[in-house]
């Protein structure tokens, strides 16, 4: 904004203060109003949809679905989107470049758009900006509203198991692998990568249980299991799409 | 106001004005409410102008039924954490009424605050004089979600933990300082009793005291440089349209300047303007 423009403004502000009303009563009359009314409802809301008390905590048993509450959705959709795509866009992307960008533009956007315009219909850029980013927000919040818990207990559409990848697979479906990884179209399609034909990457079974132990993030570590599971659930996940299928 | 003097005052009414005086000749605070309560505001603000206050009473509501589950509340990982928000939630007097309102108020003050923000972002009242307002409003967004994020944790049941497990793996893949945020706010290598009880101060000392400064400091910037006036306000339509005919005036007598212009009767292009209008 040029000097001359915020004098203006300041001109104009002015006039608009002269001409207005005292605070109080009458913008803390409306404010009352509506911050009474909200209270109310989230009064309501509490009796209507009263909370629960879900399961203790089991460090021990990972059979779990790691949902968060709905305002981070978005997150965890961003999670999903990246994770089955680790060459070009790695997950950094959604655990740290998109979400810090958002956040930088969001604290320094005064200082990107100067100009002195106020009105909706010219300030497009601005307007499309909102636009896009509340669309994605809402369309992003919506997917993780709707997506399967799809936690594989029944058992895994995969042939030509032997004994040490049915144990495997035993472990698999007993720590809730399945509600980050898609396996032959079972399980939640994230935030993991489907691991369908995932022994075409050829891993042997050291690289795996070092995986296991310590993966990348956000993946939790699964350092606790016994050392047997470790290698059953390694054979298994290096033979999906080769061995087993 | 110069008033009449019509006898002796009520001795408590008296003794009343004596303190306020006394107080005021100490601490300014008849200034400083003028200041605050009776500043004029530009005419016609509008409803979407009450969304901050809104956010404001429901982070005080927030404070209140904070304070009386901390009443209850154990943050111990080793029996204590999981079993007092079951005592809360079934037996504690209306305990089920205030863990809901906490619970319900944190996704309704989200609501509230990304409204505001929008409302703001949409009408430009971040621009010139108010950017720092737009700042400290950004940094008090950014705590609210980390309130929601560290209080998830604290219920202490499955689905909290693990997804408390995978938001802590996020913080902790940034690259270079990641690490050490990660062990920040695990409170070591593992998720253990430490990590609750970190993230129960930290969600209950440090992002409230953090809010409270932002809303003060948010406050005194509101109050200083004043809430802004809608865009479309009739005053401001009314300067426009001035404006306008102001413009137009002037492109017709330049129009009317040009050699060989034919000069119409005055009055026409006013009336048929008007009709326009």
């Amino acid at each position: 904004m040029k000097p001359a423009d915020k004098k203006a403004y300041d001109r104009d502000y002015a006039l608009a203060k002269k001409t207005g009303k005292p605070f109080f009563p009458y913008a803390i009359f409306k404010d009352t109003i509506v911050a009474g009314l909200t209270i109310v409802g989230i009064i309501v809301l509490a009796i209507v949809v009263q909370v629960e008390v879900g399961e203790p905590v089991n460090p021990a048993t990972t059979d779990f679905v790691p949902r968060p509450e709905w305002y981070f959705y978005f997150a965890f959709e961003l999670l999903k989107i990246f994770a089955n795509q680790d060459v070009l866009t790695p997950v950094i992307m959604a655990t740290f470049m998109v979400p810090n960008i958002m956040i930088i533009l969001l604290v320094v956007w005064p200082f990107i758009d100067r100009g002195p315009e106020r009105r909706i219909w010219k300030r497009p850029f601005a307007m499309g900006m909102i636009v896009i980013v509340t669309g994605m927000l809402c369309y992003l919040t919506y997917l993780g509203a709707n997506s399967p818990a799809g936690v594989a207990s029944q058992g895994l559409p995969v042939g030509g198991l032997d004994e040490a990848g049915t144990a495997g697979m035993q472990v698999f479906m007993n720590n809730g692998c399945g509600s980050c990884h898609m396996v032959a179209g079972v399980g939640a399609p994230g935030p993991g990568p489907d691991l369908t034909n995932f022994g075409s990457k050829g891993w042997d079974e050291a690289k795996q249980i070092a995986w296991l132990k310590a993966p990348n993030p956000p993946m939790p570590s699964y350092a606790s299991l016994p050392p047997a599971d470790l290698e059953a659930l390694a054979t298994f996940v290096n033979g999906l799409g080769t061995k087993y299928k | 106001m110069t008033t009449k003097d019509i006898g002796p005052k009520n001795p408590v009414q008296k003794s009343a004005d004596a303190t306020i005086d006394y107080v005021d000749e100490r601490s300014g605070v008849k200034t400083g409410t003028r200041w605050f309560l009776f500043r004029n505001i530009p005419e016609g603000t509008s409803w979407f102008q009450t969304l901050g206050f809104t956010a404001m009473v429901v982070f005080g509501m927030q404070a209140i039924t904070g304070i009386i589950l901390a009443m209850y509340y154990v943050p111990d990982t080793r029996g204590g954490a999981y079993e007092s928000i079951q005592r809360i939630t079934e037996e504690v007097t209306w305990g089920w009424l205030v863990r809901g309102m906490h619970k319900w108020g944190a996704s309704v003050m989200i609501i509230v605050v990304f409204l505001h923000m929008a409302r703001v972002f949409i009408w430009g009242a971040y621009k010139y004089p108010r950017e720092l307002t737009w700042v400290t409003g950004a940094f008090l967004l950014l705590l609210t979600m980390f309130m929601g994020l560290t209080g998830y944790l604290l219920v202490w049941d499955q689905k909290a933990y693990w997804a408390t497990v995978v938001a802590v793996n996020i913080f902790a893949s940034a690259p270079i300082v990641g690490p050490y945020i990660g062990d920040i706010l695990r409170a070591g290598p593992e998720f253990g009793p430490a990590t609750l009880s970190r993230f129960y101060s930290i969600h209950m000392l440090v992002i409230p005291g953090a809010i409270a400064t932002f809303i003060g400091l948010h406050l005194y910037f509101i109050v200083r440089l004043g809430i802004s006036e809608p865009p479309w306000s009739k005053r401001r339509l009314r300067i426009e349209r001035d404006e306008e005919d102001a413009r137009r005036e002037a492109a017709r007598e330049r129009a009317k300047a040009l050699p060989g212009a034919v000069t119409y009767p005055a009055t026409w292009p006013a009336k048929a303007e008007e009709g326009v209008r």
